[in-house]
């Protein structure tokens, strides 16, 4: 009996491992090149969210990299964060949240990332477009006109969506690899 | 840079859980901790099959390392809360033992089933915030993978039909067709019992009534609270995943909870954590 | 057993000495036989050896003919030049080598035509890379990075204008080249010039470099495609 479900075990390894085969038919190479697209995407996104909080930035041009962090993002994506001593995320849409860290009363504000991060694999959704997460993390200080510091590290969790198209400048057609930023997940973390 | 990242992370891998984290910090800045947490999910797969570098770059199969055993014992000891004196070593060993079998190693896998998440949230009910555990697993459908729910526990649908096993006390008579059934108006009088009449194969479906009252408009959604995952993947264990959101090297994903059961056995466990 | 064993050893080696005597009796004879049948045995030896020669290179010379690409064309001259170093008078070998000349000959020919082929494609590459980085992409290179250096705001806006002159409009098509595997190649989303100048200037970098661009009747371009530089 133990046999045969070792056999059954065995049958279905090789049944997935094959799924997945079929399943992966993007090269190593490619994937890497898409793996540091997403990553660019994700700094893109932390330089103009640093912009943003940035108080000696015209409010003019505030408003003009608020909406290209939008088209950095697929439609209705959230920021969900939550602070270390409540368990409760509270969610923000990206504009909602870049207005939220605009508005700040902070004189100054230094935003800097860690040097590290983390990619996922890229999984299929029903759909077929790929998803992946890229974990990041930050170190935020404001400093109020009175001198008063306020500093958190948070670990960002970005949703990347990962879609292949195709179209047409001038007669050719280009293959391209949409990325586009999704949900972001906000925790307050320790770091050390 | 990955020398200096390897050399960390093999420093981090040598040193007793007993160790204090901060002489770390001081030494090397806080990022080195960052590289021995266990970021994200995939990275606990990853780590567990010794399917990346200690720099977090993805081995491919046919990398000289990949699933290299050796690196998988490194990463199999790091990946338990050190701090939790029900997992003791001569256990852990035995698992790790056992994952590591050179006939027949365990290794995860991510779409193979056998693995679910436990979501804990909070939901307004009667105008009050109260927990509801939604239980998680992935599906399969057209060209990739989704999570769905497949199960849901409520406190109070529990209550509410706790008198199912004892159908001796109330029922209809086994002529009671002969009155038209007239003596339902007993069976619907009191709330308490009305389950007891039920046939005996009967079982209440929690998720169905999960959707009912949220369509019915009685639940609203609040906030996710925590989220853990019951992994049933290695032939002869059951181990649970949580979160360890804290300072220092052992951090991050890790295994929170971990028993030696039969594989008959396992059906059992997990009744009790769908709470049946 | 063992006895007869014995005894069977020491019989060979009886017989073996016996064997070595005839045999040194026999070619004693033989040194006393006359000069003249040495010679014909010399001539019939040499008759032997030009014989194989022959074979030889022949072997060799219709190898080379029939050859479809297991030799280089190094081996095959190599084996050529040895045939005709024997300098056989042999009429088979001879228009053997003639074919084997002419064959390796059109071989030669197409590869010192791939060879030039080969180095009018580098030089071809070299002229671009020289236009990219020189020329007219050297400039637009120049611009890129003028618009991420640029130390503020308004000197970045001023950039942007700069840059903007050399093209046709703002919405110039921009294409990014992320990876190439053969003949797939992938693309970044395309943008438009106008865009992707901000894109230096909010991110304060210029992460990429012209591939190729094309101009319009005014020398104005009018789609560009940048590399990771």
């Amino acid at each position: 009996m133990t046999k045969f479900k070792v056999l059954l075990a065995a049958l279905a390894i090789l049944i997935t491992g094959t799924g997945l085969m079929a399943q992966d038919e993007i090269s190593p190479s490619r994937k890497q090149a898409i793996d540091s697209l997403a990553l660019e995407k994700v700094r893109d996104l932390s330089k103009y969210i640093s912009i943003v909080g940035n108080k000696d930035t015209p409010w003019s041009e505030a408003n003009r990299v608020i909406e290209r962090t939008q088209e950095l993002f697929a439609d209705g994506a959230l920021m969900g964060v939550s602070t270390l001593g409540r368990e409760e995320i509270n969610y923000y849409g990206i504009r909602e949240y870049l207005e939220r860290l605009m508005a700040l009363n902070y004189d100054k504000v230094n935003i800097q990332w860690y040097n590290i991060q983390y990619i996922s694999d890229l999984e299929r959704q029903p759909d077929g477009r790929y998803v992946g997460v890229i974990t990041i993390y930050q170190r935020f200080e404001g400093t109020t006109k009175e001198g008063l510091r306020y500093v958190d590290v948070t670990k960002k969790d970005v949703t990347v969506y990962v879609e292949r198209k195709t179209t047409q400048i001038s007669g050719r057609i280009i293959g391209f690899w949409d990325v586009l930023l999704g949900d972001i997940r906000v925790s307050e973390t320790k770091p050390g | 840079m990955n020398k200096v990242h390897w050399l960390v992370f093999t420093a981090i891998l040598l040193l007793t859980p007993g160790l204090k984290a901060q002489s770390f910090n001081s030494l090397l800045g806080d990022e080195s901790i960052l590289y021995a947490q266990t970021k994200q999910m995939n990275q606990f797969f990853r780590r567990f099959n010794a399917e990346e570098s200690s720099a977090g770059d993805r081995f491919y199969p046919g990398d000289k390392d990949y699933r290299n055993a050796f690196l998988r014992k490194r990463y199999l000891n790091i990946l338990f809360d050190n701090q939790n004196a029900s997992i003791t070593d001569p256990l852990k060993d035995k698992f790790i033992d056992d994952v590591l079998n050179p006939v027949a190693p365990a290794y995860l896998d991510f779409h193979a089933g056998q693995w679910f998440a436990e979501v804990t949230t909070k939901f307004l009910y009667q105008g009050k915030e109260e927990p509801v555990t939604l239980f998680m697993k992935l599906e399969k459908e057209n060209l990739g993978y989704k999570w769905v729910i497949s199960n849901v526990y409520f406190r109070h649908f529990q209550l509410m039909f706790h008198n199912l096993d004892n159908g001796s006390q109330r029922f209809l008579h086994p002529l009671s067709h002969e009155l038209d059934f007239m003596n339902l108006v007993k069976v619907f009088k009191d709330k308490e019992f009305v389950e007891q009449y039920t046939a005996s194969d009967y079982h209440p479906d929690y998720l169905t009534l999960f959707l009912y009252e949220f369509k019915k408009g009685n639940l609203l959604f609040k906030t996710v609270n925590n989220v853990k995952f019951h992994f049933f993947q290695v032939p002869g264990w059951y181990f649970e995943v949580s979160d360890f959101n804290r300072s220092g090297t052992n951090s991050g994903w890790l295994i929170s909870s971990l028993l030696q059961v039969n594989e008959s056995d396992k059906e059992l466990l997990l009744k009790y954590l769908y709470h049946e | 057993m063992m006895k007869n064993r014995l005894v069977s050893a020491a019989c060979i080696q009886s017989r073996l000495k016996f064997a070595v005597m005839m045999l040194l009796v026999v070619s004693l004879g033989a040194g006393f036989s006359s000069c003249t049948s040495q010679k014909k045995l010399a001539k019939k030896k040499a008759a032997q050896e030009l014989a194989e020669k022959t074979a030889k290179a022949k072997t060799d010379l219709l190898a080379i003919i029939n050859d479809n690409g297991k030799m280089t064309l190094e081996e095959k001259e190599f084996k050529l030049a040895a045939v005709k170093r024997l300098k056989l008078e042999d009429q088979e070998i001879k228009d053997l080598i003639i074919q084997a000349e002419e064959k390796l000959a059109a071989e030669r020919s197409v590869l010192e035509k791939k060879k030039e082929e080969e180095r009018l494609m580098r030089e071809k590459e070299a002229r671009e890379r020289e236009l990219r980085e020189s020329g007219p992409y050297r400039n637009i290179n120049l611009s890129l990075d003028a618009v991420a250096n640029a130390g503020d705001v308004s000197v970045a806006n001023m950039k942007i204008r700069e840059a903007m002159a050399s093209f046709a409009s703002e919405d110039v098509p921009v294409l990014i080249l992320i990876s190439s595997d053969g003949d797939i190649k992938d693309y970044d989303r395309p943008t438009t010039i106008k865009k992707y100048l901000e894109f230096i200037k909010d991110q304060k970098k210029s992460p990429n470099k012209v591939l190729n661009a094309v101009f319009d009747s005014n020398g104005k371009i009018k789609e560009l495609e940048l590399i990771k530089k």
